[in-house]
């Protein structure tokens, strides 16, 4: 509850910052822009095309057949598709993989309720309710909710993008060398404040990240820094390496370890009827509108917020709820909040992302890689001069939402036959698919070698408590962080103290302190272990 | 002595890769403030992780916390050979792709639990097909299928 309203008060200040900075810089806040209609009209005519329309399709379904199998998450269902996505024009890519994104998620949640298996983190909350509800043979009515709450969140999402990234994207130009640098800082420091696990671990995971992003071919001088000679390294280490080594093969060796991905023993929920009831229905209404605006918050801060955003809807839901021993006995409210909240999270960590060009969590770090291979620097400029790109994908989302739930609710037997397949039996095609993916980045066994060498890495840091998605957003941001700082610095002619006065980079600075300093405070940081641990727990 | 193994590797862990950076870089130019040198943020971005390092290391020693779960040899070094593998056996030894998936798919299921030769023989030619479906026929990925061919 405490984070709740942590949460509300901080995207209300986030809004509140956003205008004043609108009124400063002398340009009118108008956050309906008279164009917002013939801009959709565009994006929509640009996703409605057939061929779009069919990666659209083959991205949900693909993501969806991913995210259902165990030990899975989204991230490396999206290195492992990623490759696919390389020979597309760059708007059918993204599009692809904003699909997989979402099938990802959903497939997660399928899992949790029919064998209370969470596919990812944030579908932990799902599983204690749903599951339940499968039990008592209203796994149909579980899915259906889940698909349409999450439809609701995700046209929510989808509409908030479309009124809040013209105008955070015209203050996005204001920004200077200083303030891109400063609001890198802010994020990575938010990102890490709210992640499970040890803080200072998660600190030196992204400098770790920021180190390995540094690696390559320096645009200044032209000297090819940490490649040893070695010619692949001099282009950079390919972030779907470092995704697929990390979250493929660390997890898969983690999963063989803990042997809890095998399912063999698991009873499934058998789906009878997916109707829910009038009455269900009635009674998700509530919390699907306010698990909407719980996740619609989580996920514009940074760091990767869906967890939280479920977890919070879930407490909440509970609080509300008139008879609450109901909840973890199949209560539906326990499903339609935590799911809507998870993905109206999932769609609005786009914001950032294609507005500032700063990605928020693990998976938009991978769209940043998707989109420097399609040869697109996301930011504010996407917007004025790919207007049929950016407009395009955001239309491709609320297709893409709307299609899963033409997707899966007539699909899911399809879903529950994938389910059946034993884990021994899975691993190995995906253990190949992330090395036939590695290597086809760059037609080069090398990717494969470091996509190894990263799995190792990334096995060991989590058994030390390291988490993985930490150093993959530092890694995104390394180079873009460096080029930043120098051209600050030369343009301040060496003074640091450039980023305390200009104002707008000041105040991002000292939010980032202020942060580090709340977490580190022994009270707060009590209240955040029990928050996360009870998460954990769950 | 030592209350958390956990802390102590993970320290290790940053000093070395921060120190690393850190004293590698001094093979590059630092170049001053205003016009910052190759060498410049990675010193920088070394230091403080192996200062870091050096911290999460001492709270190995003060803050007592559980063992790590002991390392799983065998799963780790079959799934991460396989790959290696699919690499050698593709690139430098021109195997073809349908031996290297044969080859990588069998090793890494010999790295799981309940290892049987029927089941991996058979899932190594379904997932010869596939593979071949989706990325050579499907994607047009540029693999040669046998060796020679």
């Amino acid at each position: 509850m405490k984070k709740t309203i942590l949460g509300f008060t901080a995207a209300l200040a986030l809004l509140a910052t956003s205008f004043a900075f609108a009124q400063a810089t002398g340009k009118p806040a108008d956050f309906v822009d008279p164009g917002l209609f013939k801009n959709l009209i565009l994006g929509f005519s640009v996703a409605l095309s057939w061929t779009n329309l069919w990666y659209c399709f083959i991205g949900c379904f693909l993501g969806t057949l991913i995210g259902v199998l165990p030990g899975i998450g989204p991230v490396a269902t999206i290195a492992m598709l990623l490759p696919i996505t390389f020979n597309l024009p760059p708007i059918p890519a993204l599009i692809m993989l904003a699909g997989i994104y979402y099938g990802a998620s959903y497939g997660g949640s399928t899992t949790a309720i029919l064998v209370n298996l969470p596919g990812e983190s944030s579908s932990v909350v799902t599983c204690i309710d749903g599951y339940k509800m499968g039990q008592q043979g209203r796994a149909g009515p579980a899915l259906a909710i889940a698909a349409l709450g999450s439809f609701f969140a995700g046209t929510v999402g989808t509409i908030l993008i479309a009124l809040f990234g013209p105008p955070l994207a015209e203050l996005a130009f204001e920004f200077g060398a200083a303030e891109y640098f400063s609001m890198m800082v802010l994020g990575l420091v938010a990102a890490v404040v709210l992640a499970s696990g040890s803080l200072i671990k998660a600190i030196a995971m992204i400098l770790v990240g920021l180190l390995l992003g540094l690696v390559g071919t320096d645009v200044n001088s032209g000297i090819a820094r940490y490649s040893f000679g070695i010619s692949e390294l001099s282009d950079g280490i390919g972030f779907v390496s470092v995704a697929m080594g990390m979250f493929g093969f660390a997890e898969i060796v983690g999963n063989l370890e803990a042997k809890e991905a095998d399912r063999t023993g698991a009873t499934i929920s058998e789906v009878k009827s997916l109707m829910p009831t009038a009455e269900d229905i009635k009674m998700s209404i509530g919390p699907i509108i306010r698990g909407t605006a719980i996740g619609t918050i989580f996920g514009i801060l940074p760091g990767s917020h869906t967890v939280i955003a479920a977890f919070s809807s879930y407490t909440l839901e509970k609080k509300l709820a008139k008879d609450p021993s109901r909840f973890g006995k199949g209560a539906i409210e326990g499903v339609a909040g935590p799911e809507s909240a998870n993905n109206a999270a999932a769609q609005t960590c786009f914001i950032p992302l294609l507005t500032l060009g700063i990605p928020t969590g693990a998976v938009m770090a991978l769209m940043v890689g998707a989109m420097t291979i399609q040869g697109i620097a996301p930011g504010p400029q996407v917007m004025t001069q790919k207007p049929d790109l950016f407009w395009g994908m955001i239309a491709s989302m609320w297709i893409g939402n709307g299609m899963l739930v033409l997707l899966n609710l007539p699909l899911i037997s399809i879903w529950v036959m994938f389910l059946k397949i034993p884990y021994r039996i899975l691993f190995p095609g995906i253990c190949l698919f992330c090395s036939i993916g590695a290597y086809s980045l760059n037609n080069s066994a090398m990717e494969v070698y470091l996509a190894a060498t990263f799995g190792v890495f990334g096995y060991f840091a989590s058994k030390w408590g390291c988490e993985p998605a930490p150093l993959l957003l530092g890694f995104v941001l390394g180079p873009l962080m460096e080029e930043n700082l120098r051209r600050a610095m030369l343009i301040s002619r060496g003074d640091p103290s450039v980023f305390f006065t200009r104002p707008i980079s000041c105040g991002m600075l000292i939010v980032a302190g202020a942060l580090l300093i709340m977490i580190i405070s022994p009270q707060i940081k009590k209240k955040r272990d029990e928050v996360l641990i009870e998460g954990d727990g769950l | 002595m030592i209350k958390s193994k956990k802390d102590l590797y993970a320290g290790l862990m940053f000093i070395v890769i921060g120190g690393f950076f850190a004293l590698w870089a001094l093979n590059y130019p630092m170049g001053t403030a205003v016009r910052m040198g190759p060498a410049y943020f990675p010193s920088i971005l070394g230091w403080l992780t192996a200062g870091l390092g050096v911290i999460i290391m001492v709270r190995g020693f003060t803050m007592p916390d559980v063992d790590p779960n002991p390392t799983q040899w065998k799963p780790m070094l079959w799934i991460h050979g396989s790959a290696v593998l699919f690499g050698l056996l593709v690139d430098p030894l021109k195997i073809g792709f349908v031996g290297a998936v044969v080859a990588s798919v069998i090793a890494c299921a010999y790295g799981g639990y309940e290892f049987k030769w029927k089941e991996a023989i058979i899932s190594a030619a379904v997932l010869t097909v596939v593979c071949w479906g989706a990325f050579v026929y499907g994607l047009g990925l540029p693999f040669r299928l046998f060796p020679g061919s």
